[in-house]
């Protein structure tokens, strides 16, 4: 009986077969590895291939975690890096191009919604790298923390959704005292002081974070809980060195009991002569405010000149001031210098002078009436707004 | 709980029958080991034991045809299985070897899921805000340089640098290469490589980035062109963008100062970095001067853009248009501003300060917070001024200290204007005319035998010392401006 088994067990055949079977088990279980996994294994090489070799590089580049040794055993200098900006495109057709994209986002709060917005952009995730910047207050610290939180998830997950890298600062300086009462927020005083305060904010992470491969900035506030997912490849489409879409708020409107939109972004705005005249009369530290009764200056808001009846998201007007809370910008408008004034510039700060500067440049700046993102509601600070601009 | 229960049991814990074992040579002891052993356990080993009797009976037989058949197939099989062993490993070994490490540990089905690739960086701006005493607490400096046709100061420049004293591996290096005809892209790298590759790793500095671009340079680089008055203000803002586009392209969020230094500076103090550091100033230059030929007077005040704001200067600002830049050390516009150059006394206390409100771009040292802050170099009119003194301008616009030291300075190279050359084309001449004449003169002295040559060329002298200083000062002047 035992021989017998033996016998059966140890033919030839049987064994040569078995070989063959565990031959081909074994090619069957690594070649998946290379070309079934297609679209997931291009991203991951192409991923691989834009990473930095030393810890020391551009925040919009990831980096190898171990770093190469020289043989006598102490750590390789950093690389001589080149980087051919001549060969730098930002055109309209961004993914085709492979142009790399840099959302930034000043963070006071985090917003699960606004990161699951942001994950869900359809533009090739592997071009956009993230860039944040929060107060080192009680309340930048919990939002940095949930952000965290969030980053961990979505970087560990499938390497579609991965982003190339993120980089998350903290303010060197501190921020304005917010009084919680309304009123004294809104005051033109303090609102001056709170805008400067974002002015820096945002230069500092726009100077810091910006890549020699960047192609496109596209500012985006916190509050931005839902855009189309090809919010990068609509804005980028139109090939405009500064485009911003129209930001309205989805709020329930206890009269009429439904959801409804009303504007929310009024630094989107076209001059007037009359506000012209208004800061041809100022002192040199004055700034000019949009959204308060108390300084009407009769521009003409692109909250307004949405066309709800036919909306064409195509139609494109020309601004003199933008607002911050979604702006696409194209990389190399800030290279040449063009920032977010903390201080009186043609009495105008942060953003909207942001505008002017990028126009003192050459560059022209562009509005998008017809096609929204939206803000987080409520929102407090923009219920006063309402208030201030309607008394 | 089972295992233990299991093990002292003496079964399932050990190998049991001799089939597992049919090819060991020595199977009877080890079979009668495990008798032993099992003896005294329960009835199921009891049962192994009977079934398993023939076993020792077997091997006092002698070798009967299963037994030979058996060791064939042993051998077989041990063919056949380093053959397959063989073909996998010549199958695999060059191009699957990274592919088997993966899938024989756990990662079978994601052997891509890690990609050994760090994403996410945290930094915190208040731990970089640069301090008198960076060298000490380790605060990393970025170090700018825009070069263009500058492959023939590359060697004196990189001699410069392996000779600064602040750590090199907190300095990272950044270069724009922009507009170049000659090899300045080649030898940078070259020079680069092997500034990184050096043995002595104190002399291996940090990150270190090559920019590329063209601005489309069109305005002539020749010395005479490059300070004319009318190309002054585009060129000005044309540099402007440079620097802000190699700025903006290389700080980091580690950064704690920057420091602007062109590639022409002939002499500096190796301590220079920490010189003006110490001052812990926002933004902080030292003076600039240029050798001279001693015809020329020996030195002079080579970068006029470091001034003070004065009131005339203020006034005429307001008459001009919109994008117009006043530049400074041209008779066009008389601004009566104190300069930071005008001031310099050889034997002063290296050490003071002078306010200024426009800077020049040789040699400036930045706390990074200035940068982070928004302030850069204009390229339009800002307040009338344009790159390095526009930015002096933003700068205290924006409430930061800006300093000179007028009596720390470094020197700048000297490049013979057209003038100047033309002017020593003459000299050379005069003297070669002059050394014919005495030539002629020995001749006759031979013959007459009667004056020195030392008297006539000290004459020589005296008369090119005489015309230097007095024709050349106000013009010259006018060239004092870094240059790309």
């Amino acid at each position: 009986m035992a021989v017998a088994r033996s016998m059966r067990r140890t033919s030839p055949v049987s064994l040569v077969l078995a070989a063959l079977l565990a031959f081909g088990f074994i090619v069957f279980m690594l070649s998946p590895s290379s070309p079934s996994a297609s679209a997931s294994a291009v991203s991951s090489h192409q991923r691989q291939q834009d990473a930095a070799e030393h810890p020391l590089s551009p925040p919009t580049k990831p980096f190898l975690k171990s770093q190469p040794v020289r043989s006598d055993g102490i750590q390789a200098a950093p690389p001589v890096v080149h980087y051919n900006l001549n060969n730098l495109t930002s055109t309209s057709d961004s993914i085709a191009n492979r142009e790399r994209i840099l959302i930034l986002t000043p963070l006071a709060r985090f917003y699960q919604e606004y990161w699951d917005n942001l994950v869900k952009l359809s533009y090739p995730h592997e071009l956009i790298s993230l860039g944040f910047i929060a107060p080192k207050s009680k309340d930048g610290n919990a939002a940095v923390a949930a952000l965290e939180k969030a980053i961990a998830r979505t970087q560990s997950g499938p390497i579609d959704t991965r982003f190339a890298s993120i980089s998350i600062l903290r303010q060197d300086f501190d921020p304005p005292l917010q009084s919680q009462d309304e009123k004294v927020r809104h005051k033109m005083s303090s609102q001056k002081e709170r805008r400067e305060s974002m002015s820096r904010a945002r230069n500092s992470l726009v100077f810091t974070t910006m890549g020699p491969s960047t192609s496109w900035v596209l500012w985006l506030d916190g509050d931005i809980v839902e855009t189309p997912s090809s919010l990068i490849q609509d804005l980028t489409r139109h090939d405009q060195p500064v485009i911003v879409p129209n930001c309205y708020q989805r709020y329930y409107d206890s009269d009429s009991r439904k959801w409804d939109i009303r504007p929310y972004d009024y630094n989107s705005w076209i001059d007037s002569e009359h506000a012209q005249r208004l800061a041809a009369e100022m002192g040199p530290d004055d700034i000019l405010l949009e959204g308060y009764a108390e300084l009407p200056t009769y521009r003409t808001l692109m909250a307004f000149l949405a066309n709800l009846k036919d909306l064409d998201p195509e139609r494109m007007v020309a601004l003199d001031g933008v607002g911050g809370t979604a702006l696409m910008v194209k990389a190399d408008v800030h290279r040449d210098g063009a920032m977010f004034p903390a201080f009186p510039f043609y009495h105008l700060v942060e953003t909207e002078g942001f505008a002017k500067m990028a126009k003192r440049l050459g560059y022209a700046v562009f509005g998008l009436p017809d096609y929204f993102v939206s803000d987080k509601c409520p929102c407090p600070s923009f219920l006063s707004k309402i208030l201030a601009f309607n008394i | 709980m089972n295992r233990h229960y299991a093990s002292p049991k003496g079964y399932s814990a050990y190998p049991r029958g001799p089939s597992a074992f049919s090819i060991s040579p020595n199977r009877y002891v080890k079979r009668s080991r495990a008798h032993g052993w099992m003896a005294a356990a329960d009835p199921i080993a009891q049962i192994y034991m009977d079934t398993n009797s023939l076993g020792p009976n077997d091997s006092f037989q002698p070798r009967s045809q299963p037994a030979l058949r058996r060791r064939r197939q042993l051998f077989q099989r041990l063919i056949l299985l380093g053959g397959v062993s063989l073909l996998l490993v010549f199958f695999l070994f060059p191009s699957w070897r990274a592919a088997i490490i993966p899938t024989l540990s756990l990662g079978l089905l994601h052997p891509s899921e890690d990609l050994q690739l760090q994403t996410v960086r945290y930094y915190d701006l208040s731990e970089v805000q640069g301090t008198e005493k960076g060298w000490e607490r380790g605060e990393r400096v970025l170090m700018l340089t825009p070069l263009r046709d500058a492959a023939s100061h590359l060697p004196m420049f990189f001699s410069h640098l392996r000779n600064l004293t602040y750590p090199h591996n907190l300095i990272d290096l950044a270069f724009l290469v922009s507009d170049s005809r000659d090899d300045t892209l080649g030898m940078l790298s070259r020079m680069l490589q092997e500034v990184q590759n050096d043995p002595d790793s104190t002399m291996n500095f940090g990150e270190i980035s090559v920019i590329q671009k063209d601005f489309g340079q069109k305005v002539q680089q020749d010395v005479e062109s490059r300070h004319g008055f009318e190309a002054q203000a585009s060129r000005r803002k044309l540099m402007a963008q440079a620097r802000n586009w190699l700025l903006s392209a290389t700080l980091r969020p580690t950064h704690s100062w920057v420091y602007w230094r062109d590639a022409d500076v002939e002499t500096a103090p190796f301590t220079i970095i920490e010189d003006l550091m110490r001052h812990n100033k926002d933004v902080t230059v030292p003076n600039v001067w240029r050798p001279l030929p001693d015809w020329l007077g020996g030195e002079q005040p080579y970068d006029l853009n470091s001034w003070q704001e004065s009131e005339t200067a203020l006034a005429l600002a307001d008459t001009l248009d919109e994008d117009a830049v006043i530049v400074e050390g041209y008779a066009e516009y008389a601004t009566w501003r104190p300069h930071l150059a005008y001031l310099r006394d050889p034997y002063g206390d290296p050490d003071m300060e002078m306010e200024l409100d426009g800077i020049g771009g040789v040699s400036i040292l930045a706390k990074a917070r200035v940068f982070r802050a928004g302030v850069h170099f204009p390229a339009f009119s800002f307040e009338k001024h344009a790159e390095t003194e526009g930015f002096g301008k933003m700068a205290k616009r924006m409430k930061f200290s800006v300093i000179g030291l007028p009596h720390y300075t470094i020197w700048h190279l000297y490049e013979p204007s057209v003038d100047d050359l033309r002017h020593m084309e003459e000299m050379e001449l005069e003297r070669q005319m002059r050394e014919d004449e005495e030539r002629q003169r020995e001749l006759e002295e031979q013959k007459e035998s009667s004056k020195s040559k030392s008297h006539i060329s000290a004459d020589g002298s005296d008369k090119g010392s005489d015309e230097g200083p007095a024709a050349q000062p106000v013009k010259d002047s006018a060239k004092g401006s870094s240059n790309l």
